[in-house]
């Protein structure tokens, strides 16, 4: 169904090199580009005999072909069903389009047979048209080569801000159910929740300085666990979107280092809370501090 | 056999690749595998895809491989690779460059002889020893390429005339990129990437699970069961136990966590004659069956449960509900707090009690789910109560374990 030749980087790199011998442009170090670019990075162990002594009849050994059109496969049911099952997603509405499908396409999936059950409940208001209009605006000015952008905002304490951003890019967390909006050019700060965007426009002003990123911090945390009650395999799981090493240190016991942006250490903190004793944090020491505390707190009111 | 980066079967790399993810420490040893052979050529095929987020490590126990990605810094989950990695012969390949271009060069339709005929004098006729073809292997693969949904077979007389199929979607490339990455089997909006253009710098994703692409062909299944109201014999592999069976029941809804990345298919289990959870992961197979008669009825069976489920454990008598109910403080410049009981209470209420207190409760099938959250509020809680008072108790003792751990001497031999 879904594992099949039809969708196989393979099959699309000969698909680019029949193009391209259509176009009288084969010889081998293009028909090597192409793979390189394309497949996998041994591929060309297989493709380039494959084609030389022509075993797959479609590319003869002196690079032309009887093929006369350029390859292009149409959408198969898989494919359409899955985009029909897009359309019907409320987030569609932030890009205004609705994949042309007709009614004989059945959706691979409703939204009701699908359930993010521990997803936030405060996500952004997809439909609200004001916020649809600033994010279109948004992904209007990042297409447009990055055009700066004049945003005005609530901030935190509720007051109104003006920023002049360079949009670099638009980051969806799951969790949170929302959208932010990673931007360079900015001495106030370099993200900003599309959800508090009060007012969003193209800016013409003063050039911004592309190059003044804020960098993230990374920091790393170490933390030691004995596998009892499948603790290994819950922790693993969670912090799996983090960069991370694991090492055993011994029969059942584990040593796992994770790193993650200085900006998520407070998220990070009640996310290694939530394992309670199954595991310990042993490094660094201002992370282990701040446990201590929230657990002497804690005890006092035990 | 000789070795080849393609795989016939996704099934054993699904586990290792999955085992090279999460773990990542375990040496080929380790490994229960049918032999060394046969791991060192998944692990090189595994690090042909994924190439430069592959790593290796020496430890005691001899070389480790793993994997580890910082999800939030690609922008297209390198995990789909190994999606295509499909085998296929050399008829195969051959076969299907030429009748997509027969098919194109005939809008209006060819028949499988004619097929046959111009293959041989238009294409096969240029190579040195050209390949056979006879006319059933070329109706063999027009009939895969229609049920794939490319060519479309139409009755003409005696004879069956076949066509390409239209292609007039119009994918726009930002809604493509975003929803590979965030909707449920993304790999198919990567397929169609791999055909039409989609703006993935546009994109990145926090809190982003990509390991679960590992189980988009059985999620497909799955979903192909609810939207066809069909029963499923599927099989269930648990990791942890290792034991293997196979479960005839009607899946009704998958349920996918945003905080670990699990997804469970919630299923009627026909045997046990109660709603249960299964995770996706440790299914091997679905096998779907006729149509279940009953589906809307276990189906608003569920969704009267979903009101008192905090996570996936549903319950056999759906009055046996639990009581649990906390309360916290928090300082006046820490509104954020009662915020964040509101956005995370799920199926449970919050009151505000006074000045800096508020309270949340909810009545659970399964209390058990709750206490991992309710730690995350640790050094707030004045007060809290199950209606299991061994669970209230054990709450409180892990507490005390954990200000052992930290806070007294030689409390690092504690951890369990």
């Amino acid at each position: 169904m879904l594992f099949n030749e039809i969708y196989s980087l393979y099959y699309k790199t000969v698909a680019k090199a029949i193009d391209s011998a259509i176009k009288g442009q084969l010889n081998d170090k293009t028909l090597r580009q192409i793979i390189r670019e394309n497949a996998f990075c041994e591929s060309e162990l297989t493709i380039v005999p494959a084609i030389k002594e022509e075993k797959w009849q479609i590319i003869t050994a002196d690079g032309t072909t009887p093929i006369k059109n350029t390859p292009s496969v149409p959408l198969t049911n898989l494919e359409k069903s899955w985009l029909k099952a897009i359309s019907l997603d409320k987030r569609i509405a932030l890009f205004g389009t609705d994949f042309g499908l007709g009614d004989d396409v059945q959706p691979l999936f409703n939204q009701e047979d699908i359930k993010y059950f521990d997803q936030y409940t405060d996500g952004d208001e997809y439909d609200n048209p004001e916020y649809q209009h600033h994010f279109k605006t948004i992904l209007k000015a990042i297409n447009d080569n990055h055009h700066p952008l004049q945003i005005y905002m609530c901030n935190p304490k509720g007051c109104t801000v003006r920023m002049n951003v360079i949009p670099k890019h638009l980051e969806y967390s799951h969790k949170d159910d929302k959208f932010r909006l990673i931007t360079s050019g900015c001495a106030y700060g370099a993200v900003i929740n599309l959800g508090r965007i009060q007012s969003c426009e193209y800016y013409y002003g003063r050039q911004l300085n592309r190059m003044s990123d804020l960098e993230t911090e990374n920091k790393c945390f170490c933390m030691e666990l004995v596998d009892k009650r499948n603790a290994l395999e819950r922790v693993m799981m969670h912090f799996a979107h983090f960069e991370k090493r694991a090492e055993k240190l011994g029969e059942d016991r584990y040593r796992i280092t994770v790193w993650y942006d200085n900006e998520d250490e407070g998220e990070i903190i009640i996310r290694i809370l939530s394992f309670g004793p199954m595991v310990k944090v042993t490094e660094p020491a201002d992370l282990v501090e701040r446990i201590k505390q929230r657990l002497k707190k804690q005890m006092r009111y035990l | 056999m000789a070795y080849t980066e393609l795989i016939k079967n996704f099934e054993r790399v699904r586990e290792y690749m999955r085992q090279f993810y999460l773990y990542g420490f375990k040496s080929r040893e380790e490994y229960s595998v049918k032999s060394a052979r046969s791991y060192d050529d998944d692990r090189r095929r595994i690090e042909t895809w994924l190439g430069e987020y592959m790593g290796f490590k020496s430890g005691a126990n001899g070389k480790n491989v793993f994997i580890s990605i910082d999800s939030r810094t690609v922008k297209s989950n390198p995990l789909f690779k190994a999606w295509k990695t499909c085998s296929f012969t050399d008829k195969d390949i051959t076969l299907h460059f030429i009748l997509l271009d027969i098919l194109k060069n005939h809008p209006c339709g060819i028949t499988t002889r004619d097929i046959c005929d111009v293959m041989e004098s238009d294409y096969l006729r240029c190579f040195e020893a050209p390949l056979s073809f006879d006319e059933s292997t070329i109706r063999k693969k027009l009939k895969e390429h229609e049920n794939l949904g490319i060519a479309a077979g139409r009755k003409d007389g005696k004879t069956v005339v076949y066509t390409l199929c239209n292609d007039d979607t119009n994918v726009d490339a930002d809604a493509l990129a975003f929803f590979s990455e965030s909707a449920p089997c993304g790999v198919i909006g990567s397929f169609i990437a791999d055909k039409k253009p989609a703006n993935n710098d546009n994109f990145a994703f926090k809190h982003h699970y990509i390991t679960q692409t590992m189980d988009s062909e059985i999620l497909v299944r799955l979903l192909c069961a609810i939207r066809e109201k069909r029963n499923i014999i599927f099989t269930n592999h648990s990791l942890r136990t290792e034991n293997t069976v196979s479960i005839k029941s009607v899946p009704l809804k998958i349920f996918i966590s945003t905080q670990n990345g699990r997804q469970y298919v919630m299923v009627y289990h026909y045997d046990f004659g109660r709603i249960m959870s299964y995770r996706l992961d440790y299914i091997t197979d679905v096998e779907l069956l006729e149509e279940c008669e009953d589906f809307d009825r276990y189906r608003n069976m569920l969704c009267r449960m979903e009101k008192h489920m905090w996570g996936v454990n549903a319950t056999r008598h759906e009055e046996q509900l639990y009581h649990v109910e906390f309360t916290v403080s928090f300082a006046e410049n820490e509104s954020f707090i009662y915020k964040r009981l509101l956005r995370e209470k799920r199926c449970g209420n919050v009151e505000l009690l006074g000045k800096g207190l508020c309270r949340f409760s909810a009545d659970v099938y399964n209390e058990q789910e709750l206490v991992p959250w309710i730690r995350t509020f640790m050094g707030r809680i004045v007060k809290i109560s199950f209606t299991d008072k061994g669970l209230e108790e054990s709450f409180k003792e892990d507490i005390r374990k954990m200000h052992e751990m930290y806070c007294e001497e030689g409390g690092d031999d504690n951890a369990v």
